[in-house]
């Protein structure tokens, strides 16, 4: 079980088991054993984290409270702790950052590792993947699994195929053997209604998807269908980049009650558009594209976007724009009531051109950055998030 | 209503004001043009609702009436004709058919009183000014003009009028624009109006290098009359920034070099630059100008160039196209820069296009 050819790169997928209810129950002995579920418990709350317990009654994270409640009456509720688990994280990637520079983050718990240059040094890909979990372990008492193969995708599968506490490794011809007969919506881009669409034409499985006729891939993948075959082959070229640019920045708000009302609901945008504004401008970027987010009652999501030139970084823009394409939407779905509501932008890049009029705009906006930092969020803001707008 | 006259009689006051109508309309009659043919004469009119453009035609009237007829289908029926061909329109009920030689086309109509015109726009200030200096004032500055900003008074002309001269002045937020002519007229001075960029191409194809031209300013609008063609737009309701105070003073170290040596330096230097944001380097010093550019796959442009400057060596970055579109605009032999720091804008202009200033801010390196 060692990494192949020379060219053959080695890249692990660390994955954390049920990272925020492991971290509640590792911090309160009390919860050890029992279904906690971390996130909010009122009527609108939702699950971010389950613990294994809590996992055996269907209980999945992003699964309104009401649902698990239903599913697990003694499920322990937990209010989450983001600050803290941010900090347990951080710890963790100390720990990654023992093993390899190349360290690719994709969420708190969650990241790409890449071991090429590290195989020499710590024996086998399988002595590297048992260290890394024992690293892990050591520092925090928590467990994670652990996928290894030649690129993201494979590790990335791997690490899932053994959860919890699981160590997969899979190079050469086990790629194939282990893939194939999986569901094709294993392969990263093929959500949900893909999979649909997929099923409809008989393509269930990896295999099956390497397989289809090439009429097949273009229609459902359009110029992504080539891609998408090597996908299924386990082929993928994809660096790990450890210093990975944000591709985007949003803020949501699930309401305590819906909100029906055009002028509540632009006051929530304007302290949405505020946070989202505040986050480009501490990176030092600008944003190009403008989204919004709608969840109504009944949980149909929405997102709505829009192009702006030029580039923004200030609240005023991104809430100007994010109204109007929340009054188009509501045109559209007139009456609508929301439980959900949230601002993102995309398209970053540097704020590397100046402008000639910004500068007092930028500066009321950093300058407010930094009250805000030191009072708290709510310590000063603009008339339009607050009530009697 | 009867028309006649030759192909060319039609198409000539169709091909002025079709650049007007839209290729995706809101409303189904702005896809039509309004001919309106009186005992003194025929018109056809085109509009978006924000421009409009009115044509007299040379065609001869059997029976005058109002009808609005499909534009672009109307056009492309006459330019297909032979030259010199015979045409004749007649409407009758719905229909308007046209005639010519052996063709026969029958089109749709809607009724000319639905056509949305624009009547009086109550005019304040007059302004007479020949075409030859209209030309320029649009020519130096419309690149600069904003394109779809959320700044949306940033997306046409500033027209400010001065004493015994008119003002352009187009900004994107990036890079400014001015340029001043002589005008004469009954205006108030100091009154500023913003013509939206549509307005503003649409005119820059309408005046020629020869003869006046009457400019009318309304509360909403802005009247020119040019030849046979009274072109009128609405104005974009909104202030202009207050584009006096980011236009640096003249200080000391001014640049000088040879505009057609450094715009071809730039140009080809741009080549190599990241196609997103066009940022070039430049070094500047006493011994010269140093322009470097790269673009993500690592590949690099290094150009010198012969300049004066007596000032500090210095190190700043811009988009190259802001830079081009200004050298492009300037017409003498030699170029002048002046530049304070890698953080605030610089100013260019030449001796030879008197009234013409280019601000432009820089990127940071």
């Amino acid at each position: 079980m060692t990494a192949g050819t020379d060219q053959e790169r080695c890249i692990a997928h660390v994955d954390m088991d049920a990272f925020y209810a492991s971290v509640e129950q590792r911090d309160r002995p009390e919860l050890r054993g029992l279904p906690v579920l971390v996130g909010g418990s009122g009527d609108r709350g939702v699950v971010a984290a389950a613990s294994y317990e809590a996992r055996r009654f269907g209980i999945r994270s992003a699964m309104p409270a009401t649902e698990a409640r239903r599913r697990c009456p003694d499920a322990l509720f937990v209010k989450p702790r983001m600050s803290h688990y941010k900090d347990v994280s951080t710890e963790i990637f100390r720990v990654f950052g023992e093993f390899t520079p190349d360290v690719e983050g994709l969420s708190l718990d969650e990241a790409f590792l890449d071991l090429t240059a590290s195989l020499r040094l710590f024996g086998t890909a399988s002595d590297l993947g048992i260290r890394i979990k024992e690293r892990v372990k050591e520092e925090t008492g928590l467990t994670a699994s652990v996928g290894i193969g030649p690129n993201k995708l494979v590790a990335k599968i791997a690490s899932d195929l053994d959860k919890p506490d699981g160590l997969c490794i899979l190079f050469g011809p086990q790629i194939s053997a282990t893939l194939d007969p999986l569901s094709a919506s294993v392969i990263g881009g093929i959500g949900p209604r893909t999979a649909q669409r997929l099923d409809r034409l008989g393509i269930h499985t990896v295999l099956d998807l390497r397989n289809a006729p090439d009429h097949q891939l273009e229609r459902v993948f359009g110029r992504y269908a080539a891609r998408m075959r090597q996908k299924a082959s386990g082929i993928d070229d994809r660096p790990v980049c450890s210093h990975r640019p944000d591709q985007s920045i949003s803020a949501e708000e699930t309401f305590s009650t819906d909100i029906a009302e055009p002028a509540a609901l632009r006051r929530k945008l304007a302290g949405l558009a505020q946070r989202v504004a505040a986050r480009v401008r501490a990176k030092g970027l600008q944003a190009s594209v403008v989204i919004i987010k709608v969840r109504k009652s009944d949980f149909q999501t929405f997102s709505r976007q829009r192009r702006v030139t030029p580039a923004i970084g200030d609240e005023a823009t991104v809430y100007r724009v994010a109204v109007d394409l929340l009054s188009v939407w509501l045109t559209d779905n007139p009456g609508a009531r929301l439980r959900l509501l949230g601002v993102g932008v995309s398209g970053l890049s540097d704020a590397a051109q100046l402008g000639l009029f910004s500068e007092s705009s930028d500066r009321l906006g950093s300058t407010l950055d930094t009250i805000r930092d030191r009072f708290g969020q709510a310590a000063m803001g603009t008339g339009r998030s607050r009530e009697g707008d | 209503m009867k028309l006649s006259a030759t192909r060319e009689a039609f198409l000539e006051p169709l091909q002025a004001v079709i650049g007007v109508v839209e290729r995706r309309q809101t409303m189904p009659i702005l896809a039509n043009v309004l001919i309106s043919a009186q005992d003194d004469g025929v018109s056809v009119t085109a509009t978006d609702l924000e421009v409009e453009m009115v044509a007299r035609a040379e065609i001869s009237v059997g029976q005058s009436g109002e009808v609005t007829i499909p534009g672009r289908k109307l056009l492309d029926i006459c330019r297909a004709l032979k030259d010199k061909a015979k045409v004749e329109l007649t409407v009758s009920g719905e229909k308007a058919t046209v005639r010519s030689g052996r063709s026969r086309f029958t089109l749709a109509t809607l009724p000319a009183g639905e056509f949305p015109v624009i009547e009086d726009i109550n005019a304040q200030e007059q302004i007479v000014l020949t075409q030859a200096s209209m030309h320029k004032l649009l020519e130096k500055t419309h690149f600069s003009m904003a394109h779809q900003d959320v700044r949306y008074y940033l997306n046409g002309l500033l027209l400010e009028i001065g004493k015994g001269h008119l003002r352009a002045v187009a900004t994107d937020g990036h890079r400014l624009a001015l340029c001043d002519v002589e005008a004469e007229g009954t205006a108030t001075a100091g009154r500023q109006v913003i013509v939206p960029r549509k307005g503003v191409l649409e005119l820059q194809r309408l005046v020629g290098n020869e003869g006046d031209l009457n400019l009318a300013i309304g509360n909403n609008h802005i009247r020119a009359e040019v030849g046979d063609i009274r072109f009128t737009t609405k104005l974009i309701d909104g202030r202009f920034p207050d584009y006096q105070r980011v236009i640096p003073k003249l200080g000391e170290n001014n640049i000088t070099a040879d505009r057609e040596d450094l715009r071809q330096a730039l140009y080809r230097a741009a080549i190599l630059s990241n196609e997103k944001y066009r940022g070039i380097r430049m070094e500047l010093s006493g011994g010269g100008l140093r322009i470097q550019a790269h673009n993500p796959e690592q590949e690099e442009a290094e150009e010198e160039v012969e300049v004066g400057y007596d000032g500090e060596a210095m190190e700043i970055g811009f988009n190259v196209n802001y830079l081009l579109d200004a050298l492009g605009a300037l017409d003498g032999e030699t170029a002048s820069f002046q530049v304070n720091d890698p953080s605030s804008s610089c100013l260019m202009w030449d001796e030879e296009t008197p009234g013409c200033r280019y601000v432009v801010m820089p990127m940071r390196l």
